[in-house]
């Protein structure tokens, strides 16, 4: 008995000389949580792969070089969750960047709240995350801005007469709500719409109904194989011919996918692409595909971006303590191959930076790899993004 | 825009027109499912298999066709014909050398085993193909469109549609006037009497499994042009293939016609008259069959009644 005593003695001893050794050695760990696995890996391997390529070439930071920590959460809300506490409590990371799938972000930023520590949500539109807490941030792009920017620029370059076909669930409902209100601003006319099942195959009844209305331009708030399914469906009953084909989000590996030819000429919102006239984007782009494989998508580009914001703050406070951190990026106008410029709101945690207008080139046009997009236009960060307080939520003190 | 008169506003009157063109759409979407529950239903009714891979097989056909016209640059007539005959020989070998095992036990340990076939291949093709989407093209000879006299309809799925109705005549006369046919449907009542009277009914099991697969091949790539092909996409068709069979009645060949008829015009009706319902009619309708005639329209009585 008294020699067990004595050995747990020793060992808490030898814990606490540890302790301040352990203290001086404490370099900025950045963790960061993506789909890297399943279906949807094509999509998230970016994101960590851009974080890995701007660490590895941070110089070192409060005296000792940033580490990384990468958790796959294969678009799971419950393992999402798992990873975030494993993230801040087991692996004590400063901040958790990215997170695909809204109700897998949710449940992160909750996570943070709970543990104290930042948050930054690049991969999730739900506006949800808006003015959620004080330590979440919501970075890259948001449901609201994409379909408000699909609204307003093309009420004015597109045509009068909008069509809508919806994703039926909680996203799309969303994208439905904020891209009306848009049209109506603009004195679009909106003539229709249809609530589609997620994974619909074939479009065409759907299809047929929206070209009997006749509108000027079809709107699909949809994403995924059933944005394949529905342009593959226009095309094939002559809509596409007669309207213009509206995206508010379309993923490269889709294009890539199905074929450019069935996307030509349609039209999407986006946060960012590889070719917005952004100083620095094109060497960041080629660097990343030298090393990947691979054009960076807005979710790689945007993830990269709020790392390397996090680590400039950390700079600027001189400290990794969390809500020196938190203030240094709050109300901080930033420049860097995302956004020209961005600006971090400090109301509602909301970073913004003018939206773009892609078009889909012709396949004749395309002169290297990936090269799907023309930039057309673009929509003032204040006009694309929710106004403070539009979700009538206030975020608390820290 | 011209023809711009003719509309007026939401919640116009629907037209006869509009509403034959959505019908006649309807029998093209039925099209698939009729392909579809006819392999699915013919194995059900000769080897009393549930054959959950069935939507797999379809993928398949989707992937054949891609392979054989987007990687080695064929043709897609030649896709048509040979990846039906790849799928029926994929068919085949799982019959004779997985499914066979397994005639002697109740009926869920192939229900099983074809579940796990199933996310095998589907696997498998997402290792080889990636998980993308992979583009492929309706043929030239049938871009565009072609007048009824009522209606633009394109090429391509009045294409389908006589495809289908050929097969299932073809279907029908086999099972109804040959001599093989005859030997099926004996097996389908009583394979061991089969048996007994000389037959090698395995041989025929074999066939049907195979026959039954090809179908699903077809019907993959006769879908590739119109829609996404990724290693998930027999998924979502195979559940509303089992609705078809359901309505249909388990080994029934009309029932599969008329089922599968019936699930793409409820499809296309709903979407005109009761849009947020219309992919739940069909699961309505279907648990109507199933408390007012549970073995559906042309169901034999021995298997669920």
């Amino acid at each position: 008995m008294r020699g067990k005593i004595i050995i747990i003695g020793m060992i808490c001893f030898l814990f606490l000389l540890r302790a301040p050794y352990a203290l001086a050695k404490d370099p900025v760990k950045v963790g960061v949580i993506s789909v890297l696995s399943g279906p949807l890996a094509v999509v998230g391997k970016g994101e960590p792969d851009a974080i890995k390529m701007l660490i590895e070439g941070y110089g070192p930071l409060l005296g000792e070089k940033v580490e990384l920590v990468i958790k796959d959460h294969a678009y799971s809300p419950g393992l999402a969750v798992e990873r975030a506490k494993e993230l801040y409590e087991k692996d004590k990371v400063d901040v958790i960047i990215g997170c695909p799938n809204s109700a897998a972000a949710l449940g992160v930023s909750d996570q943070a709240a709970k543990n104290k520590k930042l948050f930054i949500s690049t991969d999730a539109g739900t506006c949800d995350l808006i003015a959620r807490n004080p330590y979440t941030i919501k970075w890259n792009y948001n449901d609201y801005m994409l379909a408000t920017t699909v609204g307003l620029w093309g009420a004015e370059h597109l045509g009068k007469r909008w069509y809508t076909i919806t994703s039926d669930y909680a996203w799309g409902h969303d994208l439905l709500k904020y891209f009306t209100a848009a049209l109506k601003k603009k004195g679009g006319e909106h003539v229709g719409n249809d609530m589609v099942a997620v994974g619909t195959a074939d479009y065409s009844p759907y299809i047929l109904k929206a070209a009997k209305a006749n509108p000027d331009v079809l709107v699909l708030l949809n994403v995924g194989k059933d944005a394949v399914n529905s342009t593959k469906a226009a095309v094939e009953y002559g809509l596409k011919k007669k309207a213009k084909i509206v995206h508010a989000l379309l993923f490269e590996v889709d294009i890539k996918g199905a074929g450019i030819d069935i996307f030509e000429g349609d039209y999407t919102a986006a946060s960012w692409n590889w070719v917005a006239p952004i100083p620095g984007v094109r060497k960041f782009a080629d660097q990343f595909y030298e090393r990947y494989g691979d054009r960076p998508i807005f979710m790689a580009a945007g993830g990269y971006s709020a790392a390397l914001q996090y680590l400039e703050a950390v700079k600027r406070a001189g400290t990794k303590e969390q809500i020196p951190v938190i203030k240094a990026l709050l109300n901080h106008t930033f420049k860097d191959i995302f956004a020209d410029p961005g600006f971090v709101r400090a109301e509602d945690h909301l970073q913004l930076a003018k939206s773009y207008l892609l078009k889909v080139k012709k396949a004749s046009d395309v002169k290297e790899k990936e090269d799907y997009f023309e930039i057309i236009g673009s929509v003032a960060a204040e006009e694309a993004n929710p106004p403070v307080g539009f979700f009538g939520r206030k975020i608390g003190g820290f | 825009m011209e023809g711009r008169s003719s509309f007026s506003p939401p919640g116009y009157s629907m037209d006869i027109q509009f509403v034959f063109i959505q019908l006649f759409n309807g029998l093209a979407l039925g099209s698939f499912y009729i392909l579809l529950s006819l392999g699915l239903t013919i194995i059900f009714g000769m080897l009393g298999v549930v054959n959950f891979a069935h939507g797999a097989l379809y993928m398949l056909g989707a992937y054949c066709g891609y392979t054989l016209v987007q990687v080695y640059s064929g043709n897609f007539w030649m896709a048509v014909i040979l990846s039906p005959l790849i799928v029926a020989l994929i068919g085949i070998v799982m019959e004779s050398t997985l499914l066979r095992k397994l005639y002697d036990l109740p009926h869920f340990y192939n229900l099983l085993l074809t579940f796990g076939l199933m996310i095998f291949i589907e696997e498998l093709i997402q290792i080889i193909y990636s998980p993308m989407g992979k583009p492929f093209n309706t043929p030239k000879e049938l871009l565009g469109s072609i007048d009824l006299g009522f209606m633009l309809f394109p090429k391509y799925r009045l294409f389908i549609l006589g495809v289908t109705l050929f097969l299932a005549i073809g279907i029908w006369l086999f099972m109804g006037k040959t001599k093989l046919g005859a030997i099926i449907r004996a097996g389908t009542d009583d394979s061991e009497m089969v048996d007994a009277l000389g037959i090698d009914i395995s041989k025929i099991f074999t066939l049907v499994f195979g026959m039954g697969a090809g179908l699903a091949g077809l019907a993959g790539v006769l879908a590739a042009p119109l829609q996404n092909i990724f290693p998930y996409m027999g998924m979502g068709i195979l559940t509303e293939t089992f609705v078809v069979v359901i309505i249909g009645g388990m080994g029934s060949i009309f029932g599969s016609i008329l089922g599968g008829i019936i699930v793409g015009e409820l499809i296309t009706m709903g979407v005109i008259f009761w849009p947020p319902m219309a992919n739940t009619l069909i699961y309505i309708f279907m648990a109507a069959v199933l408390l007012l005639r549970p073995r559906g329209f042309f169901g034999r009585v021995k298997f669920f009644e």
